[in-house]
């Protein structure tokens, strides 16, 4: 019988029972992070569900032909800008462990008429891509999910190509720890 | 947030996976009020952390970081 010393699989779902029970949205998350022009264009569903923690986009170095990763695409907002940054001749990988998000970024793709956006049904700790294929691994507040962020990161570096980069904003905390009634509270897990 | 890694720790794992020129980018304090703008933080959660977390903390419960590598060698295994 096999053991889950860590908890994984409550972690896991936990994560994905928040995600999935996410209804409403607004523009507050993508306001805060990204330009008026920036977001000038983005589909209105994943500019209303944006729920990452930063704008890392604006240090991730993508060139027009790359191949992106975007690790947790959640609604797609990161994937979309990905995908106007390497243009026609690149493209993105939107990789996700849950099916409505996978959904909700093709969808906002088609509105944006983007087509080198390809979603990937996948868990980040086991990505489903070959070794060496990707130019750029961006994530935005998703390692933090994860309740084995070394493998994560070792998956990333996988698939990247050599002299390939990984820009993530994330979720990080002080020395200091929070209170344990704050830690184990089964949201903040996922928030 | 409860599995957020110091960024010490952050920066360490991504150095033990094959990842070097490891630099953090950008810093972003983010408190209550932060949280309070994503639907995955509960009413609840955010009803124990203004209750449990000290005043003079809540506007600095996390710092959103942002992160860079690049991948030099051979990640270890996983």
């Amino acid at each position: 019988m096999s053991r889950d010393l860590l908890h994984q699989d409550e972690i896991r779902a936990l994560v994905r029972e928040a995600y999935e029970s996410i209804t409403s949205g607004s523009r507050a998350v993508a306001e805060k992070l990204y330009s008026r022009d920036e977001l000038r264009g983005v589909p209105a569903l994943a500019l209303e569900h944006a729920l990452g923690v930063g704008n890392h986009l604006r240090y991730a170095r993508i060139e027009p032909g790359d191949t992106v990763l975007d690790l947790g695409c959640g609604f797609g907002i990161d994937s979309i800008l990905a995908a106007r940054a390497t243009g026609p001749t690149g493209r993105v990988f939107a990789l996700d462990f849950l099916p409505e998000m996978l959904e909700r970024t093709a969808a906002a793709a088609d509105e944006g008429g983007l087509d080198n956006i390809e979603t990937i049904e996948g868990e980040m700790e086991a990505i489903p891509l070959p070794d060496a294929s990707v130019d750029r691994v961006i994530s935005n507040g998703v390692v933090n999910l994860s309740p084995r962020k070394a493998r994560v990161l070792a998956e990333c570096a996988r698939v990247l190509r050599l002299g390939g980069e990984l820009c993530v904003a994330d979720l990080t905390v002080e020395e200091e720890e929070l209170p344990p009634e704050v830690l184990t509270h089964p949201a903040a897990w996922a928030g | 947030m409860a599995g957020a890694l110091t960024e010490r720790d952050f920066v360490k794992k991504l150095e033990r996976a094959g990842f070097v020129d490891v630099e953090v980018l950008e810093r972003t304090p983010m408190g209550i009020d932060d949280c309070a703008l994503y639907p995955l933080f509960t009413e609840e959660l955010l009803a124990t952390m203004r209750q449990l977390i000290p005043r003079d903390r809540l506007d600095r419960i996390a710092v959103s970081a942002i992160i860079r590598g690049r991948r030099s060698q051979a990640p270890f295994p996983g």
